[in-house]
């Protein structure tokens, strides 16, 4: 058994009268990979952003990678985010006046230094040898998806988040984008927490869990029948 | 990677950064001119102030009992340490004596001066000293005289004896006589208009008092008093007694030209020099008060823009904290993207300044100024100012941006 790179426990989230995260009691042993899914305003961006440091949570305990969120400053929940967490929206959230390579190497810079050689080697990575010097605007769906991919495996995150990452893209886009997941993920070895709506994403996971109006309801493990 | 950054989001808004560039750019050039005209509006002030007075007094000192000043002592005044902000002197030597003109007779007070005397001091330029220079508003009716027995006369003695330009006036000063000739009549709205103003050496024979002169006014070019140059200065540390002599008080310069009459002492006409100093303050303060509104304004001004065109660059902002940048970082990006704009803009703005202070001067007072070397940082420093200043209220915003709102799928 791994250890739990996920530990909440209690963790609540509201707005105003709105509670948009009943408490939860989540492990995430290290290296799974957990689909979340429920219908439209279940809460499952909200535990996301609490999750990846967006955010902060109303109540309750929170400890990713051994980390106590609750305790950290601005600043720190900051460098949180840039030494151990990648993460994927679902609108391709690109610097637009910077090229494919540029965003990649923005995160980089606010990590440590930026390393143009190892930028382009992530874009590779993702099959965009060839549009290194595009600007987002130039880039289609897909591919802007895989720059976003690219930039958040870049500092070597220990946990992958998504939220949507394929909602705004075709099936076939879809597929190649999670086979590219799947694939880096193989290599790097990072836990993935993927917020989706399509069940045949979801099926790509280790486990599903479903929220319902801010509540854990139900939790599948999959079998894997692609790895047998 | 910064540069890039800035580099390419310099690119992505070129009007957002050139407004930013031109407010930044007025600024520095207002401020770069009106400090560079500062100076000059100051000396030019005084020196029409001026014309409003003498400023120093120099009479007998009471311990030395003479009661007179020795006139071979005046060209001294020439040679001081501060001779080149003393503008003006003009000796006097007064006496009593029994007036006639026709039939009327009056007691009045005989005056003996300088008009317009050449004045050679040896290793000094020709001057020219004398009532004429240092009191510019004694208007006289006629002329100014000019032989040893010419004189103008105070417009209410005249009308008390009844004589006018051309007429002839003798004064009886213990029984020794001289005769006048009336070539003007003097209104100065003061006591002079009671007395008859002759040559010295004509009224010092007179009165037998070959060499000597009553008191002498003086008009200098001072600086405004401060506290420090209120201090007494016989309490002075010698360091502190130097800083006052070295610096254009009335009071040091009176200290100065004393030094120089024999048995003198020099004090200050106080409400001139008040009222100068306080007007030269006031101009200080103007010009000042211009520069930092001007400055404002312009700072108000980079920080609409920067606010404008943070809209639409909080999701740029938000995708950088998401993406782990810290509030130093965000910070970095945004200060430094405005010191880029303000260093240019300073450096413009210097060399706009620099001319308008030069259209200014060369306009207003039809004279042409070095601009000094201090301007330049100074406008730098401006452009800094206005920049910082302006980017404030922007970078608050910026940090305020909450990634997971903007970003909300
Ligand atoms: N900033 C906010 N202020 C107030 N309420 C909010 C805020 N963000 C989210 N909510 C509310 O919290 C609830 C959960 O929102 P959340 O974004 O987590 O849903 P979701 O499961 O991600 O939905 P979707 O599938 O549509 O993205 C919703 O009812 C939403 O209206
Ligand atoms: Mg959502």
């Amino acid at each position: 058994m791994a250890a739990s790179i996920i530990e909440t426990t209690g963790l609540t989230r509201s707005y105003g009268d709105i509670c948009a995260l009943k408490p939860l009691d989540l492990l995430v042993p290290e290296g799974e990979w957990l689909s979340v899914m429920g219908h439209s305003g279940s809460g499952k961006s909200t535990f996301m952003n609490l999750v990846g440091g967006l955010d902060r949570p109303t109540s309750g305990s929170l400890q990713v990678g051994g980390e106590n969120l609750l305790a950290l400053s601005e600043d720190g929940l900051a460098r949180f985010r840039r030494e151990f967490v990648g993460i994927i929206f679902q609108q391709h959230h690109l610097v637009p006046y910077l090229t494919a390579v540029e965003n990649v190497m923005m995160a980089q810079y606010f990590h440590s230094v930026p390393d143009e050689a190892e930028a382009r080697f992530a874009l590779e990575r993702v099959g965009l040898g060839h549009r290194l010097k595009n600007r987002p605007g130039e880039l289609s769906g897909g591919e802007q998806q895989r720059v976003c991919i690219a930039r958040a495996i870049i500092n070597s995150p220990k946990l992958l988040l998504g939220d949507e990452p394929t909602g705004n893209l075709d099936h076939k886009s879809t597929i190649m984008v999670m086979e590219l997941l799947k694939e880096l993920r193989a290599e790097e070895n990072f836990t993935v927490i993927m917020v989706t709506h399509n069940q045949e994403v979801a099926a790509w996971g280790d486990r599903t869990i479903y929220l319902d109006d801010g509540i854990l309801v139900r939790e599948e493990r999959l079998v894997k029948t692609d790895e047998g | 990677m910064l540069f890039r950054i800035l580099k390419n989001s310099f690119l992505k808004r070129p009007k957002a950064v050139f407004l930013i560039f031109l407010s930044i750019t007025m600024g520095a050039a207002v401020a770069t001119a009106f400090l560079g005209i500062a100076g000059e509006v100051s000396h030019k002030m005084a020196l029409e102030l001026r014309s409003y007075g003498a400023n120093i007094l120099i009479e007998p000192s009471a311990a030395e009992g003479g009661g007179f000043l020795r006139e071979e002592d005046l060209p001294k005044i020439k040679t001081v340490f501060w001779k080149y902000n003393i503008t003006g002197f003009a000796p006097y030597l007064f006496g009593i004596a029994e007036f006639s003109s026709g039939g009327k007779r009056e007691r009045g007070v005989v005056s003996g001066t300088w008009f317009a005397k050449q004045l050679e001091v040896p290793g000094e330029d020709v001057s020219t000293q004398g009532v004429k220079g240092i009191a510019p508003w004694w208007e006289v009716q006629g002329r100014w005289p000019e032989d040893a027995d010419e004189a103008i006369i105070g417009a209410a003695l005249a009308k008390r004896l009844n004589v006018a330009s051309g007429g002839e006036v003798t004064a009886l000063v213990k029984g020794r006589r001289q005769l006048f000739r009336i070539v003007g009549i003097v209104t100065t709205g003061g006591y002079e208009e009671e007395q008859l103003f002759a040559p010295l050496v004509t009224v010092q024979t007179l009165l037998l008092q070959t060499g000597k002169v009553s008191r002498v006014q003086v008009s200098a070019l001072t600086v405004p008093m401060d506290d420090f140059g209120k201090k007494d200065p016989s309490t002075m540390s010698k360091d502190e007694y130097e800083k006052w002599y070295c610096t254009a008080y009335v009071t040091s310069v009176a200290k100065n030209v004393e030094e120089v009459m024999a048995g003198s002492r020099a004090k200050p006409v106080w409400q001139i020099a008040s009222a100068e100093g306080a007007l030269l303050n006031k101009l200080n303060s103007v010009m000042l008060l211009l520069t930092v509104l001007a400055l404002g304004a312009s700072a108000t001004s980079v920080s609409t823009s920067l606010m404008a065109s943070m809209a639409e660059r909080s999701k740029e902002i938000a995708l950088m904290k998401a993406v782990g940048a810290d509030r130093f970082q965000i910070s970095s990006i945004f200060i430094g993207e405005t010191l880029i704009i303000s260093v240019v803009g300073g450096i413009v703005g210097y060399f706009i300044g620099d001319q308008l202070a030069e259209v200014i001067s060369r306009t207003v007072f039809n004279s042409t100024i070095a601009s000094p070397l201090w301007l330049f940082p100074t406008a730098i420093i401006s452009a800094f100012v206005v920049a910082i200043a302006g980017s404030i209220a922007p970078l608050r915003r910026a940090l305020l941006v909450e990634p997971v709102k903007v970003l909300k799928g």
